[in-house]
């Protein structure tokens, strides 16, 4: 890939990802919900959008619709579901639900019907790019890139609108403690269900654009790890703080992209190179919770 | 597979995950968080001893002795590290923070030692052979080491200083604190001994099935799963947790569920209905949640105040 | 306004509420003593449904609300505060009081992008609001500041601050005096009696400081193991037998008299 193809790529990873830590953290930097299972999100809003262009054959909106919907959906569930559980058991049902969204994935080939389009532990190709033949190869990123783009800021904005609002102060109440804004009069579950469908649905948007652009899905591609990943971002990006997830989102993507140049330079491995990668974001992690764990970008304080 | 089989299965596999889960219950008694890093713990102790027993040359039995020393050692100075200046954060802080370690760990060890499977250098096994079952050795040995496991804990429960201590600080931070019970010094030999034995739990995997850099990733569902659902804090409840689930997961593979539909006489399939093996990992999932859903506190777990 | 019958509450074996029965008049202030354990905090968690009773009915206004979850028993006008005050550490003090108001138009999802200036406005009356309480309790000083830097005393002025800005018709007040330095217990005295006087709210408070108790309330019920030993005006209280009895025999001596905190 040429230099200025790479970027426009990276551009629309750091899109994506942003897309997704924005949605993490409005879940638990602003709301106190610690979702470990982020990634089911991005792999419902992949699958289902991918289902509807390809086995329904209907345009790439409305692929994004659906995948949207469904995951939104799948985030409401899940916050019925476990509306009793303290916090750390939260987590762990969160990463559990994605396992099973992924295992589903992983068995179920029917989904697709087979035939060509695989499905299974094979996954899904030939996912077609919307509008690819308006531009050429080399254009095309940059056009995408602009989708990607538009969705992120469309994002930020929904998601700083709220944050902000007094919706955006009830989740913050909930935060710290479910005790007071029932004092309120605060419906605290369904707040809670609320910012989990949000949540939802914008990391499907995630996953749509994602699938929509590399053309395959497969459950390989959703493992856990991607959680810890986004998980990365808004810790070190900043807690509570939308400018800082996206950073947070730049920040791990350059790092995790530049490192593959690195193979160039020093003779090891590709999986050694990956494993190492993965021991750099577990670290920073850890560094992060104990040295930096309100971010790059700390909360804002609203002031009059 | 005759149903003998199947029990034997479950019997060997909840021999394991006890060895795991107990370290994990009084941990995450202890400490109050649940360390996603635990089952990673293991694997460092199963690719020291797959160091000492392949590269070094080393008799399985005295590497497995001294990788499950050394990481329960190295878990100290982890918690030293890392967790010592955690103490008063809250669970969620500390669970994130234990997911970062075991990315780190987990993935340090597959960049030395690489991504495929890899086995213990042992003679093989030959498996008795009977009309109803078979079993190896191993798996003997490994039903046996579960079961000394189990009563050796029992022992130091309830006939040790620590195992004193160890009860009353999780009964009662505060008043252990108050009167004098050494909080640190019980966390640090809680840490060796719940790691030591989840070492050797992994080592067990390792040696009957395969070696593989996420194998804890693999089976931290299942051990939570039997720690959670034996009740956290009570490492009886964990031994049947493990129990629970070691059956759950063979049986649950095992059962024609056709039989049981038609039973009911709700319907009439032709086709036998298993559930497939590719969801084998899901089982252990789905009883999580189940259990988190129904009885969070488990089944020997404590009641919270209401 | 409400009406306790009979209630009965146990944790675990030990008996906390052992069939309490009282009422409390509307446009009153109504004192909650008792030693410690004697069973307050139960009754305060029962009644604004932070916990399940295990027999007898409260009524509100005539309507139970026994079962009710506690959120709703806010939304009928119930507002109460901890005895450990609950305040967001990580949000400002003016952004305490204005999360109080109930029924914002700004809570709604989709409100928040359908009607922003009605919720700019919404927001602006509450400022005003907020502003006339923070000096009320004397706080103003202090509204960017984050509510986790405050003082222990400051925290429960918030707490009453943000009660305040709920508007409730019955509300439940948790020790709201300790930790208050004296100067401020005077206003607070004041502050509290307007409530009843100007704006004719009913109030129920626990409290250790007899001298606060009868100052300002109108009547006082005793608790002690979980049962009324004494009800009445705060004079006959201070000469019931039973109730000095109580309070000698239990928990801290320090509780019965003339605490000046």
């Amino acid at each position: 890939m040429g230099l200025i193809n790479f970027l426009a790529y990276l551009a629309i990873m750091m899109g994506i990802y942003g897309i997704l830590s924005l949605s993490l953290n409005l879940q638990y930097g602003f709301t106190g919900l610690a979702n470990f299972g982020q990634v089911a999100f991005f792999c419902l809003g992949a699958y289902i959008s991918t289902i509807i262009v390809l086995v329904f054959k209907m345009p790439f909106i409305f692929g994004l619709l659906g995948g949207m919907i469904v995951a939104g959906f799948f985030g409401y569930v899940i916050s019925i579901i476990t509306a009793n559980l303290k916090e750390d058991y939260w987590a762990i049902v969160t990463l559990a639900a994605a396992e099973i969204v992924r295992i589903f994935f992983l068995n179920e080939d029917w989904v697709v019907g087979g035939g060509p389009y695989q499905g299974g532990s094979f996954g899904i190709g030939g996912i077609p790019q919307p509008l690819r033949s308006l531009f050429s190869a080399y254009t095309y990123p940059f056009f995408y890139l602009a989708i990607v783009l538009v969705c992120l800021l469309a994002t930020y904005i929904v998601i700083n609108t709220l944050t902000q609002s007094p919706f955006g102060k009830v989740i913050k109440s909930i935060r710290e403690g479910d005790n007071l804004p029932l004092a309120l009069g605060k419906d605290v579950k369904r707040f809670r269900m609320k910012v989990m469908a949000i949540g939802g649905s914008f990391g499907g948007l995630a996953g749509c654009l994602w699938a929509h652009y590399h053309g395959f899905v497969s459950p390989n591609q959703f493992l856990p790890l991607e959680t810890f990943i986004i998980w990365a971002m808004v810790i070190v990006g900043g807690k509570a703080n939308n400018k800082g997830a996206i950073l947070g989102a730049v920040i791990i993507m350059i790092f995790y992209n530049s490192t593959r140049f690195l193979k160039d330079y020093i003779p090891i491995e590709e999986v050694t190179l990956a494993s190492l990668r993965m021991v750099a974001i577990g670290v920073l992690i850890v560094v992060a919770m104990l040295f930096m764990k309100e971010g790059l970008i700390k909360e804002k304080k609203t002031i009059y | 597979m005759t149903v003998t089989q199947v029990v034997i299965n479950s019997i060997v596999r909840a021999s394991e995950l006890t060895l795991l889960s107990l370290g994990l219950t009084i941990v995450y008694d202890i400490l109050k968080f649940a360390n996603f890093a635990h089952t990673e713990f293991a694997v460092v102790g199963v690719y020291l001893a797959l160091f000492l027993n392949v590269t070094l040359g080393l008799h399985i039995i005295l590497a497995a002795i001294i990788a499950s020393f050394v990481t329960g050692g190295f878990s100290i100075l982890i918690d030293r590290a890392v967790f010592k200046k955690m103490r008063s954060s809250s669970g969620i802080i500390i669970m994130v923070t234990s997911l970062g370690l075991a990315i780190a760990l987990r993935n340090t060890i597959r960049a030395i030692w690489g991504a495929d499977a890899q086995n213990y250098a042992v003679p093989l096994q030959t498996p008795i052979i009977t009309e109803y079952f078979r079993i190896t050795p191993l798996q003997i040995w490994i039903i046996v080491i579960g079961l000394s496991a189990m009563f050796a804990f029992h022992l130091l429960l309830h006939h040790t200083k620590l195992g004193k201590a160890m009860r009353a600080t999780s009964d009662n931070p505060e008043l252990a604190q108050a009167s004098g019970i050494a909080t640190e010094k019980i966390i640090t030999r809680v840490w060796f001994i719940a790691i030591t034995f989840a070492s050797i739990g992994g080592i067990l995997i390792g040696l009957e099935t395969y070696i593989l850099p996420y194998m804890g990733f693999a089976i931290i569902v299942p051990v939570f799963c039997a720690t959670i659902m034996g009740g956290i804090g009570n490492p009886y409840g964990a031994m049947i947790g493990a129990l629970v689930l070691g059956f759950a997961e063979n049986f649950g593979l095992y059962i024609n569920f056709e039989k049981i539909i038609n039973l009911g006489g709700i319907l009439n399939f032709s086709k036998e209905l298993f559930i497939p093996t590719g969801y084998k990992p899901a089982i252990s999932f789905i009883i999580l949640i189940l259990v988190l859903l129904i009885r969070p506190r488990g089944i020997l777990g404590k009641k919270k105040e209401g | 306004m409400l009406k306790v019958e009979k209630v009965y509450k146990s944790f675990g074996g030990i008996l906390a509420l052992n069939g309490v029965s009282f009422s409390v008049e509307s446009n009153t202030i109504t004192g909650l003593i008792g030693p410690n354990g004697s069973g307050k905090s139960t009754l305060f968690n029962i009644i604004s449904g932070f916990y399940s009773k295990d027999k007898g009915e409260i009524y509100f206004n005539g309507k139970k609300i026994v079962g009710l979850e506690s959120h709703k028993i806010a939304m009928l006008g119930i507002g109460r505060t901890f005895q450990i005050s609950e305040v967001p550490e990580k949000m400002t003090v003016l952004e305490n009081l204005l999360l109080a108001p109930k029924r914002q138009i700004g809570e709604g999802i989709f409100n928040v992008f359908l009607y922003p200036l009605k919720i700019k406005q919404e927001n602006e009356q509450h400022l005003k609001k907020a502003y006339e309480i923070l000096e009320l309790v004397q706080l103003y000083n202090l509204r960017n500041e984050y509510a986790g830097n405050l003082s222990g005393g400051q925290k429960k002025l918030l707490s009453l601050g943000r009660i305040l800005m709920s508007e409730p018709m019955l509300i439940l007040l948790d020790e709201p005096t300790a930790g208050v330095n004296p100067i401020l217990i005077k206003d607070l005295i004041i502050a509290i009696k307007n409530l009843r006087d100007k704006k004719g709210d009913t109030i129920l408070l626990v409290e250790h400081n007899m001298k606060v108790i009868s100052e300002i309330c109108d009547k006082v019920i005793v608790l002690d193991f979980g049962k009324k030993i004494a009800e009445g005006r705060p004079e006959e209280i201070q000469k019931n037998e039973n109730v000095l009895e109580a309070y000698l025999s239990g928990s801290s001596k320090s509780d019965v008299i003339h605490e000046d905190s």
